[in-house]
């Protein structure tokens, strides 16, 4: 599914886990091919998308969430924040970079602002002194940038071990997988492998642990995970473009999504069953 | 030589944070008197009141500043509710099959959707410390309007701010809030696929059952 390796020198090993992770999602794949009940316009290869959100999932129950829980549990909570601050702060260059590409100049030069502070001020991203001191965190990827340059967004498609996305967000994702100036590559650009490896595997579970709150919520509410989900994603990232298509600007990472977001022209429509014709 | 004059950069970029959570502190142990919540006001004042009438309640509450979710329910449920038409909640996200249900279904219905808000919105509150705030984003709507939105941030000093929106509709009582957006997530939008898939596989009581057994 990774077009372009970051690091043209990959030890065997990683090709190793990586093609047994190819060859287990492939059969994930021809294992669940079900009949959909009720098709959804925006996910018309749901029957996939079940089959590689299963195999997500089972994943996830066996490896990934027990060791992020784990590690919420053992490790105290201002070491958890610094290790997440320094990859959010590694991060905030590609968000950067999209904000340019998506010529939105405030937000790249705040981004950039953001970025020297924490990495200085900040000791190298551990402490996110920026948004202390009122420069919050501008979220942005490669996949809101191809929406921005008006890709449609294509239909909505489960990634092997990344979860939810669509066409448009996939091949962001691909590209991002590829860029140079990610927490992903500032990881790979790391020589000692066994460090690199102990560096990379932090990242994933921090990843994984801080979307462990979230995942408790959605497993209180949600009567289809599945669905909720897919219908949440979709959502969200249509709220995120239609922010940034209205031109606002946004100056802290609750404006972008709130600015120009609902209020206006793109709240949803419900037909009300109980109301006479008229 | 360095390492001093960098410490004391330090301190002084953490000391008024430090001033800040202090005073937060002083304010919310003096000001945390109850709002008075008129549902005619404008919009924003009418929110702006229910949403820090809560905030204040889970600040003064030790076990839901915790995240205790019971706690934080309750809170909703006493704070929040009252100000909520479920009904036309549920209604919107049954959608046309509203139409064949019972009024016991829908009395039914009605009750175990209620949950799954007061759970929806308690999840907005976890994280809460002395520093939490809620801002009003500026009203944008049409004031004459029957139907508005009320947009809102949470925020706070050690976590990413929480977006959260309210869908509302004018009613002879005054206001009364229809829909939750969390994240950029409408509620009601995103149940209707989930209402009605598990309608069609067991009924208006499957569904009834399965919101219950989330409880």
């Amino acid at each position: 599914m990774m077009p372009t390796s970051p690091t043209p020198a990959t030890p065997p090993a990683r090709h190793i886990t990586a093609r047994t992770g190819l060859a287990l999602a492939a059969a994930a794949l021809m294992v669940g091919c079900a009949q959909v009940p009720h098709p959804s316009p925006n996910d018309p290869w749901e029957s996939y998308n079940r089959s590689m959100y299963r195999f997500n999932d089972t994943v996830d129950r066996a490896v990934l969430k027990p060791i992020a829980t784990g590690y919420e549990t053992v490790t105290p909570r201002p070491v958890r924040t610094c290790i997440h601050n320094i990859f959010s702060n590694l991060g905030d260059v590609w968000s950067g970079i999209n904000s340019l590409l998506q010529g939105r100049g405030r937000d790249f030069v705040d981004t950039f602002g953001r970025v020297l502070f924490n990495s200085t001020a900040g000791l190298g991203g551990c402490i996110d002194i920026a948004s202390m001191h009122g420069a919050r965190k501008i979220p942005n990827d490669f996949g809101m940038t191809l929406g921005v340059w008006g890709f449609g967004q294509g239909p909505y498609f489960v990634l092997p071990f990344l979860g939810p996305s669509t066409v448009r967000d996939g091949v962001g994702t691909a590209v991002t997988l590829a860029a140079p100036a990610t927490p992903t590559a500032a990881v790979f650009a790391i020589d000692n492998v066994p460090v690199r490896n102990s560096v990379l595997g932090l990242y994933i579970v921090d990843t994984r642990a801080n979307l462990l709150e979230a995942d408790r919520l959605v497993d209180q509410i949600a009567l289809d995970k599945y669905s909720f989900i897919r219908d949440a994603y979709l959502q969200r990232r249509k709220a995120m473009l239609d922010s940034r298509q209205q031109g606002a600007r946004a100056s802290t990472a609750d404006d972008l999504d709130r600015t120009a977001s609902p209020a206006d022209s793109n709240l949803p429509v419900y037909e009300d069953p109980d109301e006479p014709a008229h | 030589m360095l390492f001093p004059a960098f410490l004391q950069i330090l301190r002084r970029a953490i000391a008024p944070c430090l001033l800040g959570v202090a005073l937060g502190l002083a304010t919310t142990a003096v000001g945390a008197a109850e709002r008075t919540v008129d549902p005619k006001a404008a919009p924003n004042d009418f929110l702006g009141a229910v949403a820090n009438n809560m905030l204040d309640a889970v600040k003064a509450d030790p076990k839901a500043l915790q995240g205790d979710p019971t706690h934080i329910a309750d809170l909703v449920r006493r704070y929040a509710m009252p100000y909520v038409d479920m009904n036309k909640t549920t209604r919107l996200a049954a959608g046309r099959h509203w139409r064949q249900a019972t009024a016991a279904q829908r009395d039914a219905l009605v009750q175990a959707f209620t949950g799954t808000l007061i759970r929806t919105y308690s999840g907005a509150f976890t994280k809460v410390t002395a520093d939490t705030a809620i801002t009003l984003l500026p009203f944008r709507g049409d004031l004459q309007a029957n139907d508005a939105v009320v947009r809102t941030t949470i925020s706070q000093q050690n976590s990413p701010p929480v977006g959260v929106d309210y869908r509302l509709e004018q009613t002879d009582a005054g206001w009364k809030v229809y829909d939750l957006n969390v994240e950029g997530i409408w509620l009601i939008q995103n149940y209707r696929n989930q209402f009605a898939t598990e309608i069609s596989r067991s009924g208006i009581d499957g569904l009834i059952a399965a919101l219950n057994a989330k409880q």
